[in-house]
């Protein structure tokens, strides 16, 4: 545990005093801020439906997707590779902890991060709920969402940053599986058959995070998130050990 | 301290190590030495716990580093080649997320750092960002983490590469002091840090071990005969006869420059004085004398070069010594320290300086 807590402090230590955390932070919270700024204006609209903005915000957009997209490779590609090409992985390695423990501190050092870039967006919670009325369940769900997906997709990244050691390729690697990951729910309209439609918007992850964000609490989906994030940090551990045999 | 049994190590199907065994003692100060590319680093790696061996077993301090790795790393401190250190971090920080991963506990961890800061004269930059430290700094840096857990071996790997002749003593004055205490495993190109700081040594070469013993040991069983190393003025013709007739002389041969000879001599006599004589009663003009002790260099570049011919000529002592003649030699050694030949004593003095020397070369 003090293992973890060691690697993790100082993994989110580092994401604070390099600068492209701040320009992350920036970019992010720009972009979210134009989104909801276009879902408000749009819903003022009195020609629009009436809908409740912060659902759009929560994944009903593309855009939502697309920031992710970006995110992610970038907040996960150092955080395994630069270890091991900077060789600083040694000293790591002959420590008294196991690859697991260090993927674990890891991963939870760039969630935590991954958290805090998000926070602020409660304030969009508090200005709708300034001017009108806000139904707090499903913005509780949907921060569930973006955390649960987010750790999925933190994980995948997590992985890939195992695997090599330039954080290009890390990067590269994340976006080649995030892509037909998120483009994945659109395949359901190819197929006719029920079963076939069936399981694929199960897996969906747009899907998941709709639901999500009308405060559709599927335990099933969220157990299935989790374990092929835990798959994904278990190959990572993996990937670390197996560098040692080469 | 350390138990290595049988260490195999193989990339693919090249073999880096090849069935290494070897123990070391409590306190004792081994070097490694070898060429670049002989299986230092990879046996090195294997003692600590970095790569896993093909085949073979490690014990540290009595724990084997496969059944129990973390009792096993504990007792390790481990200086890295490359010395990679997050240089986001100030020194102070850097050493306090070691100790906590080491598992020490907050009071302990401050009185370990503040000693590590302490020894390794960091107290000057220890609120630096590790990014802006000099290379000597930055080896420091990395030889406070090995010693911060106060681990009963200390694993070093090529712990002066890349430092000024200034920071090496300091690094080299460290290591020995440390050395006091502690077991250390020393890995290293520089010959003469071995001499200087090695109770024993082992040469690897193609990832064997090719010889073992201390310094003095492997000078005795590894030489040919020592020799006499001359300088004459304008070459006088027939030198070289009349210097390899002498009584007790083996041979002489020319050496690099143009009236330079070495004669080498069998080891009970001290062939100085005849060299002197012969020389006043040809005439020639003596500029140079010296006895050439052969120095770990010589026994090194004997026993890791295949192509004994690519060896400069100068540079080797004869490899003509016939093993048969060895056992005679090794008698009759015994009367050298004790005997007028110059004793062993002042001439070990020398040779720290000429180790001093070299450093700053290599």
């Amino acid at each position: 545990m003090k293992a973890i807590w060691a690697t993790f402090s100082r993994e989110l230590r580092a994401y604070f005093f390099s600068p492209l955390a701040y320009i992350v932070l920036f970019f992010f919270l720009v972009i979210n801020g134009i989104v909801f700024a276009i879902i408000v204006t749009s819903l003022n609209d009195p020609r629009s439906p009436a809908g409740p903005p912060l659902e759009l915000f929560f994944g009903g957009t593309f855009l939502f997707w697309l920031v992710l997209l970006f995110i992610t490779p970038i907040l996960t590609m150092r955080l395994i590779s630069e270890e091991l090409r900077s060789g600083s992985v040694e000293v790591l390695m002959t420590a008294p902890i196991t690859e697991g423990q260090v993927v674990a501190g890891k991963f939870l050092a760039v969630l935590t991060f991954y958290a805090f870039l998000w926070a602020p967006t409660l304030a969009y919670a508090g200005i709708v709920a300034y001017n009108s009325k806000v139904d707090w369940g499903p913005v509780v769900s949907g921060y569930l969402g973006i955390l649960i997906i987010g750790a999925l997709l933190l994980a995948i990244g997590t992985f890939a940053s195992a695997v090599t050691k330039s954080q290009l390729v890390a990067a590269m690697i994340t976006v080649a599986i995030l892509i037909p990951l998120f483009l994945f729910g659109l395949l359901e309209s190819m197929f006719d058959g029920e079963v076939a439609k069936q399981v694929i918007s199960y897996l969906s992850l747009a899907n998941q995070m709709d639901e999500l964000a009308k405060g559709i609490v599927d335990t099933r989906r969220l157990v299935l998130c989790a374990s092929v994030s835990w798959f994904f940090l278990f190959l990572a551990s993996r990937a670390l050990e197996d560098k040692k045999w080469r | 301290m350390i138990e290595a049994q049988n260490l195999t190590r193989r990339y693919g199907d090249f073999t880096a190590v090849h069935d290494i065994s070897f123990s070391l003692a409590e306190g004792e100060i081994v070097g490694i030495l070898g060429p670049n590319g002989a299986g230092k680093t990879t046996t090195i790696r294997m003692i600590t716990g970095f790569l896993p061996p093909t085949s073979g077993r490690v014990t540290v301090a009595g724990k084997d580093l496969v059944d129990a790795p973390h009792a096993a790393r504990r007792q390790l401190g481990y200086l890295p080649e490359n010395v990679a250190l997050y240089n986001e971090m100030r020194v102070e920080e850097y050493l306090a997320y070691r100790a906590r991963l080491e598992g020490l506990g907050r009071a302990e961890a401050r009185d370990a750092i503040g000693q590590a800061v302490e020894r390794c004269l960091l107290s000057d930059v220890r609120h630096q960002i590790i990014g802006t430290l000099s290379k000597g700094y930055r080896q420091r840096v990395g030889l406070a983490t090995a010693i911060l857990h106060k681990p009963s071996v200390l694993v070093l790997d090529e712990p002066t590469v890349g430092l000024d002749p200034k920071q090496i003593i300091a690094i080299r004055e460290l290591i020995r002091e440390l050395g006091r205490e502690r077991t250390l495993l020393l890995s290293t190109h520089i010959l003469p840090e071995v001499e200087l700081l090695c109770n024993r040594v082992m040469i690897i070469d193609r990832g064997r071990i090719v010889a073992e013993g201390s310094p003095e040991s492997l000078r005795e069983t590894q030489v040919g005969n020592p020799a006499v190393r001359l300088l004459l003025k304008d070459a006088p013709e027939g030198a070289g006869e009349a210097l390899g007739t002498l009584p007790g002389a083996v041979s002489a041969r020319p050496g690099a420059s143009e009236g330079s000879w070495i004669v080498e001599h069998e080891r009970a006599t001290d062939l100085r004085e005849a060299v002197f004589r012969a020389a006043v009663e040809r005439g020639w003009v003596l500029l140079e004398m010296t006895r050439e002790r052969a120095s770990l260099e010589d026994i090194f570049v004997r026993l890791t070069t295949s192509d004994a011919a690519a060896a400069p000529a100068d540079e080797r002592p004869a490899d003509a010594s016939p093993a048969d003649e060895r056992p005679a030699d090794e008698g009759t050694a015994d009367e050298t320290p004790g005997g007028e030949t110059g004793g062993s004593a002042p001439s070990a003095a020398r040779d720290d300086n000429d180790a001093d020397e070299k450093e700053v070369v290599s």
